[in-house]
């Protein structure tokens, strides 16, 4: 979730790779350019000539396979957990956050709260949530679908994955501009500028500990049947989440579900623009969404690397990364790869090996069924409702490295 | 009670350890082991693992 802002602004060099003479010819990737792209015929030409590229910041594997096994080995980890002291932040509400945060906790300690978290999270949980997810995308797509025209941004993708983080948590959707504001503020902390940000990431961070803690405090009181009353209930062999560690997790999945989403349903717009046949085809068998979902992220993640350090010296075939070594898996560049699939174009049919946008592992995203259900309902809505979707004016992308996606994504189409 | 994972499902995450650690675990090569066969009493654990398998390849067969 964290690396287009810090692709550029990572200046220090002694990341550089160190291998041991070696006969293979190991490709050489230039991740810092801002000319770089994971669609360039210099990065296909890698994966075609060897699994695993050296850049100047660590490693990145490139092939599925080695995708698929490496992700989850346990001697990389998560690495980020050192981020804030790094860039000069070593105490204070953020920094006291970030470092107990899932995303970086590792081993027994990352285990204890995941494995408390993962049933709220479970399938049958959160299929409840589609008749909620499905009336919000119909009134959203109500708000535009006279004009033909919309900002797939601003008018759907932004309020629908905060409304949907809301419905989840319990947070009135009303206040839905005020958790994107929040969390975007917070996103801040993962620039290089945090140093200079950090009252005004604190100030908001510590406006989201107020919306989580009111929430677990209320469902301490009046036990419901939502996803808050099940984290305060969740108990195993008599441990259970400290009233902390779940204001942590709901700060962390309000602030990890939403730009992830925004910015998948900007990008899978964009693949079933240049595959209208598709579209029609999903207008035609709605049943189809969920696999959509899954060949669109498969083709077109948004977040298209997610980066590993090595614990210790970390041999495998013919990569010798020493302790410390970064390691990114190229989640895009691997979906795309012709030994997994023979025949990568769009075909939202088929069955596919699995894609790593959600990453993999101990650290498998947390809120995938949320993302794939939520998805899938605003594929469905929007093809029942729209064809011949088409860019109808300035658009404006992230980097397409890193997490990317759409920032503005003008569209006109014709009312189904 | 009977345990099956379907192993073109499995992508060995690990979600399921958590949940029913003395059912499921990674091998040193990071590929999912289980027993097939265990006792009543982890029907509650393995139900769960079950649940949050995240490719939804564990099925419970009696
Ligand atoms: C998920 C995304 C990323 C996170 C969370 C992250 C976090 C971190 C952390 C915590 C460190 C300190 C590690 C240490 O030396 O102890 C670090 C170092 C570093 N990162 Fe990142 N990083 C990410 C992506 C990237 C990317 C995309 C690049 C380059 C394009 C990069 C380049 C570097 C460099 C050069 C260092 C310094 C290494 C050193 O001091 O030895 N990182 N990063
Ligand atoms: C399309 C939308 C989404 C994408 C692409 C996505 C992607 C990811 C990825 C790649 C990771 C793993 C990061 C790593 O291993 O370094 C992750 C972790 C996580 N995600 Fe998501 N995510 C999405 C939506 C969500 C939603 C909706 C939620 C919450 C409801 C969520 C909550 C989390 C949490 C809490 C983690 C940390 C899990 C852990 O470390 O154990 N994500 N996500
Ligand atoms: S959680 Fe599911 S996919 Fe992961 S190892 Fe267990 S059975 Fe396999």
């Amino acid at each position: 979730m964290i690396h287009i802002i810090i692709r550029m602004r990572h200046n220090r060099t002694n990341d550089e790779v160190h291998t041991m003479p070696t006969e293979i010819e190991v490709p050489y990737l230039d991740i810092s350019d801002p000319a770089f792209s994971m669609h360039s015929e210099a990065v296909r030409r890698a994966r075609e000539q060897h699994w695993y590229a050296k850049t100047n910041y660590g490693y990145a594997v490139l092939r599925h396979q080695y995708v698929s096994t490496l992700l989850k080995d346990p001697r990389l980890s998560q690495g980020s957990g050192k981020w804030p002291d790094h860039n000069g932040v070593h105490d204070g509400l953020f920094h006291s956050w970030w470092t107990k945060c899932l995303l970086v906790l590792e081993g027994e300690d990352h285990h204890r709260i995941r494995r408390m978290l993962n049933p709220a999270f479970s399938l049958r949980h959160i299929e409840a949530y589609i008749p909620q997810f499905e009336a919000l995308a119909e009134e959203l797509v109500a708000g535009f679908l006279d004009s033909g025209e919309c900002e797939y941004v601003n008018d759907f993708a932004e309020p629908y994955a905060t409304r949907v983080l809301c419905i989840l948590t319990g947070i009135p959707e009303s206040e839905w501009p005020t958790i994107a504001r929040i969390a975007g503020t917070i996103g801040l902390a993962l620039g290089i500028t945090i140093k200079d940000e950090l009252p005004e990431i604190e100030e908001a961070l510590g406006e989201l500990y107020g919306y989580a803690e009111g929430l677990i405090a209320d469902r301490q009181a009046n036990p419901r049947d939502d996803l808050v009353t099940r984290l305060v209930e969740a108990n195993r062999d008599g441990d259970s989440l400290s009233d902390d560690e779940l204001r942590n997790a709901l700060c962390l999945l309000i602030f990890g579900g939403m730009d992830t989403t925004r910015n998948q349903l900007g990008l899978g717009m964009q693949t079933m623009m240049h595959n209208p046949e598709q579209w029609e085809l999903l207008a035609a068998h709605p049943e189809l969404a969920r696999n959509a979902v899954e060949e669109v992220m498969r083709a077109n993640p948004t977040t298209t690397w997610v980066t590993r350090e090595a614990v210790v010296d970390f041999d495998y075939e013919d990569l010798h990364a020493p302790a410390g070594s970064t390691v990114h898996f190229f989640t895009q560049v691997s979906g795309n790869d012709p030994e997994a699939y023979p025949n990568p174009e769009i075909d939202i049919t088929a069955e596919r090996a699995p894609h790593y946008g959600f990453g993999g592992g101990m650290h498998h995203c947390l809120g995938h069924f949320v993302a794939r259900l939520d998805m899938a309902i605003a594929m469905r809505v929007f093809s029942k409702h729209m064809t011949n979707i088409r860019v109808n004016g300035q658009d404006e992308w992230l980097p397409d490295s890193g997490n990317t996606g759409p920032v503005r994504l003008p569209l006109a189409f014709d009312k189904r | 009670m009977q345990i099956s994972v379907d192993r073109a499902k499995c992508d060995n995450h690990g979600q399921c350890t958590f949940s029913a650690p003395t059912v499921f675990r990674l091998d040193d090569q990071g590929i999912l082991q289980y027993e097939a066969s265990v006792d009543d009493s982890l029907r509650a654990d393995v139900e769960e693992a079950a649940d949050v398998c995240p490719m939804q390849a564990i099925f419970i067969t009696d």
